[in-house]
């Protein structure tokens, strides 16, 4: 018996007593402790951006459920084996809903979900699903067609670019719809596009707005960047600029044309009453303007009226779902056809789009 | 404006963070010693001159206290690593991390704000030349660092002061032998060093991206470092260096603009590809290199 005792076997009977110990005690208080609610993300909380998005959508939650709640947000945590340290670390501490806040989180996240039921996760931008475990992601797209009608209107050059981070289906579906929006006004204009290959470069993405002031676009669009940096400088050029997520009015006063903002609060809010009832169930949440978490706000005055009469009445039509950007004809950037005369996109083929539309001049890395 | 004209405009602003933290490491490390530490004080200085323009202290004030800042923190690097004769390699890259530690600590209330930049001077006459005019339209800030830039190159190549710095790298034993405090030449180089890497953050938050964002330095403290080394340790090369690196990573971008069929990696790739092949085919001459590698550099210094 002794002799089979080596270190290893050692040491998981240690941790196996100590992992019990804590769930029986945690058991014992499992009534009465709040609910422990951790929110992981990628880059600093700022006053705009990503980040502020998710942690204001659990504002709502704290408010309707007081001390039974208990939110962490646990802000800068890069990718890969750090972050899974971390959400390791806070499941053990008992708290029962994680929402990882970036797609790289995926595999820890989704490993955790299904070592302990009793867990439920969100993860941002993903496409893994389990019975504990849901991915969420915003229709963008949906917004950025609105904003696309609003950039060709203003546009003199006919010429509008887009900052972008990386070549991801969620981020070509927003300068497509974009591009599709800006041609129902005005059906010759051009999008160009700028991958910076990074999340967070602040100097290079205003470096790339620039690159495309100079080939006169004089609408930006700043696609996924969570500091100022795109907007502040269009500002200063006295070039329109929009963005998504979260306002940032206030950095481009004069210049600033509106916020594909998103609103995570009524699927924060719905996805913890329904872990709190024992209902929860992992699917794939692709949100938009039908579900409340992807509105146009701050619109620019310079709009012309009768040109917000029409955005207004398809933002209503695109609600009540009688309206998708993605509705055929729609053809490639490299002339073949992409959606048929009839044919509308389904929300799967929207996830998995890797093609530009005709109008996007610059060609999409491969 | 064309590509052409927003790469001309834009290369020198876009080499100035560059160039300014490689000339402070430039003299440390003429100076014998290696300081990996530049990241993190570009970053403290950045968040320090932020802090002091956001509450209306002034452009002029901020890189003071960028430069004053970082050069006390490059004094701890120096007083661990020089004073008691650390391992460089470990102690710059602690005081690196620290350094991003505490600008995150420091930055964490101004995360995401932005103020103003600074206005472009233009040349009289030569802004006006077509084309390359452009050059000539930058901020003040730029045009200090390309005469800082000739200041150190007339330093080490016509003053004593040059050749005092070179013999310590080269080989303190000697310096010491006729003299000079080994130790004292190299904590002045190293807060030389730190000053110019807190000029170099507070450009990049003050100047050429008004604004603060953790980890907005993003990598520019470990180029100027590679910078130093391929321009092996020539002012005149470092500055061609960081001219080419930022000249080819705004062509990246300008050809993206122009939609050039060429795949973004790649471009993204291209300044460091670009600056190494250029560098390495310019210092090929193995001879040269090792005349103007530093002999003593890294090691600790013992009477």
């Amino acid at each position: 018996m002794l002799t089979n005792l080596t270190r290893r076997t050692l040491m998981k009977g240690i941790a196996a007593t100590g992992l019990a110990g804590a769930f029986g005690s945690r058991a014992a208080f499992a009534t009465d402790e709040p609910l422990g609610i951790t929110l992981v993300i990628p880059s600093p909380i700022g006053d705009v951006g990503w980040g502020r998005a998710l942690a204001a959508g659990l504002e709502p939650v704290k408010a309707a459920y007081g001390d039974k709640v208990k939110v962490t947000v646990i802000e800068n945590i890069a990718e890969g084996p750090d972050a899974d340290r971390i959400m390791n670390k806070t499941v053990a501490d008992g708290n029962k809903f994680l929402i990882a806040g970036s797609f790289g989180y995926q595999n820890g996240a989704l490993q955790i979900a299904r070592r302990d039921p009793s867990v439920t996760v969100l993860h941002a931008s993903g496409f893994q699903v389990a019975p504990n475990f849901s991915p969420f992601a915003a229709k963008y797209f949906q917004g950025t067609y609105l904003l696309g009608m609003a950039a060709a209107t203003l546009s003199k050059t006919g010429k509008l670019g887009s900052v972008s981070a990386f070549a991801i289906p969620e981020l070509i579906t927003s300068i497509n719809a974009f591009t599709l929006g800006a041609q129902a006004v005005r059906p010759d204009i051009e999008v160009s596009v700028v991958w910076v290959n990074s999340w967070f470069d602040p100097a290079k993405e205003q470096e790339a707005a620039k690159a495309l002031m100079a080939q006169k676009c004089d609408v930006i669009f700043s696609n996924a960047q969570d500091t100022p940096s795109v907007i502040s400088a269009c500002e200063e050029a006295g070039i329109y600029a929009f963005n998504l997520n979260s306002s940032m009015k206030s950095y481009a006063p004069k210049t600033y044309l509106g916020c594909v903002a998103t609103d995570w609060s009524p699927f924060f809010k719905a996805s913890v009453d329904a872990h709190v009832a024992g209902t929860f169930e992992g699917a794939n949440a692709f949100l938009g303007v039908t579900d409340k978490v992807v509105k146009v706000v701050d619109w620019s005055p310079d709009v012309p009226a009768e040109v917000m009469t029409k955005i207004k009445e398809i933002e209503a039509k695109i609600a009540d779902g009688s309206f998708s950007p993605f509705a055929g004809p729609i053809a490639k950037a490299d002339g073949s056809e992409g959606v048929a005369s009839g044919a509308t996109l389904s929300d799967g083929e929207i996830v998995a789009m890797d093609w530009h539309v005709k109008g996007v001049t610059t060609p999409l890395p491969k | 404006m064309n590509a052409l004209e927003f790469i001309l405009a834009g290369m020198l602003a876009a080499a100035t963070p560059f160039l300014l933290a490689a000339l402070g490491e430039l003299v440390v490390e003429r100076a014998g010693v290696l300081n990996l530490g530049v990241e993190g004080l570009m970053a403290f200085g950045a968040v320090l001159a932020f802090i002091v323009v956001y509450h209306g202290g002034g452009h002029l004030l901020s890189f003071v206290a960028a430069g004053l800042g970082s050069a006390v923190l490059s004094l701890v690097f120096a007083l661990v690593a020089l004073g008691f004769r650390a391992n460089q390699v470990a102690t710059g890259l602690a005081i690196g991390i620290l350094g991003q530690g505490l600008s995150a600590l420091f930055g964490k209330t101004y995360e995401s704000l932005t103020v103003k930049g600074l206005p472009k001077l233009a040349l009289p006459w030569l802004s006006e030349i077509p084309l390359a005019g452009r050059l000539f339209t930058q901020d003040i800030v730029v045009w200090l660092s390309l005469a800082a830039t000739l200041a150190i190159w007339v330093m080490f190549a016509y003053t004593k002061v040059g050749l005092v710095v070179r013999a310590t790298g080269e080989n303190p034993k000697a310096a010491h032998a006729i003299g000079y405090s080994v130790t004292a030449i190299r904590f002045a180089a190293v807060a030389f060093g730190g000053t110019m890497a807190g000029f170099a953050g507070a450009y990049a938050a003050v100047v050429y991206t008004p604004l603060w964002a953790d980890g907005m330095i993003a990598g520019r403290g470990w180029i100027a470092i590679a910078l130093v080394v391929f321009g092996t340790w020539l002012t005149g090369r470092i500055f061609l260096g960081a001219c080419l690196f930022g000249a080819v990573s705004l062509m990246g971008l300008a050809a993206q603009a122009t939609g050039l069929d060429v795949p973004s990696q790649v471009l993204a790739s291209l300044p460091y590809l670009v600056t190494i092949i250029v560098l390495g085919i310019i210092s090929a001459d193995r001879r040269l290199l090792k005349l103007n590698g530093i002999a003593s550099l890294g090691e600790p210094f013992e009477r």
